[in-house]
């Protein structure tokens, strides 16, 4: 069964999933409005950088930022000038390179659905006299919903299964930084097969619902759609 | 009054267009598919932002060099071709979308009433994907209505609907166009629609403006845009007359004219009852003129009239020629060969054979 420390892995893992994905909404939907909307020609530009994480080896980015989170680096010497601790193989550094890691699985599903609203319902809706924000709220926040869902299941998904990253910059300090992923190939290291079992299969099973619920909201969103 | 200078330039097309009229009525913007009716009526709008120049509608200025008033600042209601209600509202949330936003309700318009001469009370409670296209219209009529707009803009909302439902929301907007006090701009490119809703006319071709103003003066100027063109027509108000030919029905214009149409309505119903006021649409080819009283000829309307003034020059081998029939105006588009034949001139007196009118 789950070893103290594992669970600790298990419980710091769903915090950090949870703490990205969150954010990750809050800055994703300007980002892909305005993605979704610019004629800007810096747009391409900036769709390339969000993609960049999904080619990108994870260690590439997490020696970046560790080398950004050194005293010398940008984010190390902000931190420091304001007196806060190191990001470095902190529960916060890991959820800026969570955040960096799983932006285009949260921004791209947003950007998607944004674009497939058309600007129909929105100039309808202004012509009716609702401002930019009563827009937002009332059209497209609602006309949204599935974006939103597979854009947080996405982004809870990825982050949950990060390795490279975490590894990098988080270290692997029991209770703090430790996630399941590198719990995992802890066990693995020390040939104990059958904890890396439960905790490898947990997981497992964890990314299938959580798929599963999005393809089938989908299909009912669907449904409800034709009917 | 409604005044726009307005000016448009988008990739390959360019709006420039100025015209007034009447801040009351229902003014027509027709023109043929690709002149830009359309753009100006989203330039109206405020619905592209890249429009410069000026816009004022009863007073208010809403594009000038003040700026450029938000859309959702000019009140300005707009019934687009494809009826688009929003898919997460019920019809009622739909209709009421635009009223809740209103800082004060100020004219009466009656909710209930409208829902109900809209015929859309049982529909309420559902969402608009199960709706047929005529319903959906209706309902973002009504969705436009309730906004108590200061303006309301339709573009072409009849074509994307079958011709039943065409027919039923035709007869509700010629009811609902001239009670309301609104004023309304209604994008077409059919001069069915203009004949029977149009108070005022502007004439769209190729982004600009070829002429404007009430409909009867744009309608019956012989060197204007509209009658060089093959949609040249004629509008004349009547009533059904009260006794009746068989297989006719027969139109009482006044000043003792009485047009017969053989009636092929299959939609007569009410509307064609003795003593309705009805508007006839003719073409001025279907018009054809002769010197003498034509003698037992197919044609049913042969009417004494003289000629008004005739186009100072042919277009395209033809003459529009217009006529005064008891102080009704009617044009007629005859080959510039038998303007000179019969040697047609402004005060003469002749007979207009009219081979087809539509009951409109």
């Amino acid at each position: 069964m789950l070893s103290q420390p594992d669970i600790a892995a298990l419980l710091i893992t769903l915090k950090l999933a949870a703490t990205t994905t969150l954010i990750l909404l809050l800055l994703g939907t300007p980002l892909a409005w305005w993605l979704a909307t610019t004629r800007s020609k810096a747009r391409s530009a900036i769709e390339a950088v969000i993609a960049l994480p999904l080619v990108l080896p994870p260690t590439v980015l997490g020696f970046y930022l560790l080398l950004a989170f050194s005293p010398d680096g940008p984010i190390g010497a902000t931190t420091a000038a304001l007196g806060l601790p190191s990001m470095a193989f902190s529960f916060w550094g890991l959820v800026l390179g969570s955040a960096i890691y799983s932006l285009p699985f949260v921004v791209q599903p947003l950007q998607n659905s944004f674009a497939g609203l058309g600007r129909m319902p929105l100039e309808i809706a202004a012509t009716l006299g609702a401002g930019p924000i009563d827009r937002f709220i009332s059209v497209v926040l609602p006309l949204s919903k599935m974006g939103y869902l597979t854009a947080a299941v996405l982004g809870f998904a990825h982050t949950l299964g990060e390795f490279g990253v975490v590894l990098m910059i988080g270290g692997n300090i029991p209770g703090e930084t430790q996630v399941l992923s590198i719990a995992i190939y802890d066990h693995v290291e020390a040939l104990e097969y059958s904890q890396a079992h439960w905790l490898a299969a947990g997981l497992l099973l964890c990314s299938f619902l959580v798929l599963l619920i999005i393809y089938s909201a989908n299909r009912r969103f669907h449904l409800m759609k034709t009917t | 009054m409604i005044k726009a200078a307005l000016q448009l330039r988008k990739s390959d097309f360019k709006l420039e267009a100025s015209f007034s009229v009447p801040g009351r009525g229902v003014t027509a913007v027709f023109g043929p598919s690709g002149c830009g009716k359309t753009t100006l009526l989203r330039a109206i709008a405020g619905l592209e932002p890249d429009t410069t120049g000026s816009l004022s509608v009863n007073a208010e200025q809403w594009l000038g060099v003040d700026g450029s008033r938000a859309v959702e600042q000019r009140r300005v209601a707009v019934v687009f071709q494809n009826p688009s209600l929003f898919p997460h509202l019920t019809v009622q949330e739909n209709l009421l979308y635009g009223r809740k936003r209103l800082s004060k309700v100020t004219k009466p318009i009656e909710t209930k009433e409208l829902i109900a001469s809209l015929e859309i009370e049982e529909l309420l409670l559902r969402y608009p994907e199960g709706l047929s296209g005529g319903e959906k219209q209706r309902v973002a009529l009504g969705r436009a209505l309730l906004a108590e707009p200061k303006l309301l803009l339709m573009d072409e909302p009849l074509s994307a609907l079958d011709q039943g439902s065409r027919e039923k929301l035709m007869s509700l907007l010629e009811r609902f166009l001239q009670e309301i006090d609104i004023p309304v701009f209604y994008v077409t490119h059919s001069s069915e629609e203009v004949a029977r809703l149009a108070d005022n006319l502007v004439l769209l071709a190729n982004g600009a403006v070829s002429d404007h103003g009430a409909i009867e003066d744009v309608l019956g100027a012989v060197d204007g845009e509209l009658s060089r063109s093959d949609a040249a027509f004629s509008v004349i108000e009547g009533q059904i007359a009260t006794t009746q030919l068989p297989g006719l029905i027969s139109v009482d214009c006044g000043q003792g004219i009485v047009l017969q149409l053989p009636d092929s309505t299959s939609v007569s119903g009410n509307r064609y009852q003795p003593g309705n006021a009805v508007r006839l649409r003719i073409r001025a080819r279907d018009v054809s003129l002769c010197l003498e009283a034509p003698q037992r000829s197919s044609i049913l309307n042969i009417l004494p009239a003289v000629i008004a003034e005739l186009a100072a020059k042919p277009h395209n081998g033809s003459r529009i020629v217009k006529l005064d029939i008891a102080g009704k105006q009617l044009l007629s588009k005859i080959s510039e060969y038998s303007v000179q034949q019969l040697e047609l001139r402004a005060g003469q007196p002749v007979f207009a054979q009219i081979k087809s009118a539509a009951l409109i």
